[in-house]
């Protein structure tokens, strides 16, 4: 299970600052843009080097005890 | 870390939501809320008030829902919300013995509060539909209001 995680500044003039975390690729604008639809207009964004990691690739393995 | 998003607050709400919001504003800056009044039958004179827009707003009414308006005072000074003709927010800052400019910096720094509240509220009432959890919440000395928001996903 991936835990994605936030942090947002509202300040004191309602301006809002979202720090994306844990998301990789598109995935992480998609989150932003549901940010954009809560708050308003998007005013500037700053993608950070995990942005151009590939996106992921999630395995489970599952062992059996008998 | 991925990305880091500034956005600027739009104010589309209804009259409960921006009420809602203006008290718990008012009550973060020492204001009281007042019974509601119509400013015209206030007696103060052109001088002593100032008249502002709440920015970036819009108040989605009813016909019936019209007259809707809240007032909070502080210290000889009354604020009055309410939705103008063209549906956005307004405020009204009265007070007798002050200057225009110290009841335009009034009103100025209680309409901010009022939006970063509507803000606020309008994040956790979103964060929690979508089953995001708040684990942080702090208020910073310069009134900022920081969240982390958690969110497991399988």
């Amino acid at each position: 299970m991936a835990v994605r995680e936030f942090e947002i500044t509202i300040d004191p003039a309602g301006f809002v600052e979202v720090h994306v975390k844990g998301y990789k690729g598109r995935t992480c604008m998609e989150v932003a843009k549901v940010f954009e639809q809560i708050v308003g207009e998007m005013r500037s964004h700053q993608l950070t080097s995990e942005f151009y990691e590939p996106e992921e690739q999630v395995q489970f393995r599952i062992d059996q005890k008998t | 870390m991925s990305a880091v998003c500034i956005l600027a607050p739009v104010v589309i709400a209804a009259w409960p939501a921006l009420s809602a919001a203006v008290v718990a504003a008012a009550g973060s800056l020492g204001y009281q809320v007042a019974a509601s009044q119509r400013v015209e039958e206030t007696a103060v004179s052109d001088n002593a008030a100032v008249r502002l827009e709440l920015e970036r707003s819009e108040v989605v009414t009813s016909q019936l829902g019209r007259d809707q308006r809240i007032s909070v005072t502080k210290d000889g000074v009354t604020i009055t919300f309410s939705r103008d003709a063209r549906g956005r927010a307004e405020l009204c800052v009265t007070g007798e013995g002050y200057e225009q400019e110290q009841l335009r910096a009034m009103g100025e720094e209680l309409s901010k509060a009022v939006i970063q509240q509507y803000v606020f509220q309008k994040l956790q009432d979103e964060m929690r539909a979508r089953g995001f959890n708040v684990v942080e919440k702090e208020v910073m000395e310069d009134r900022s209001i920081r969240l982390k928001v958690r969110h497991w996903e399988q």
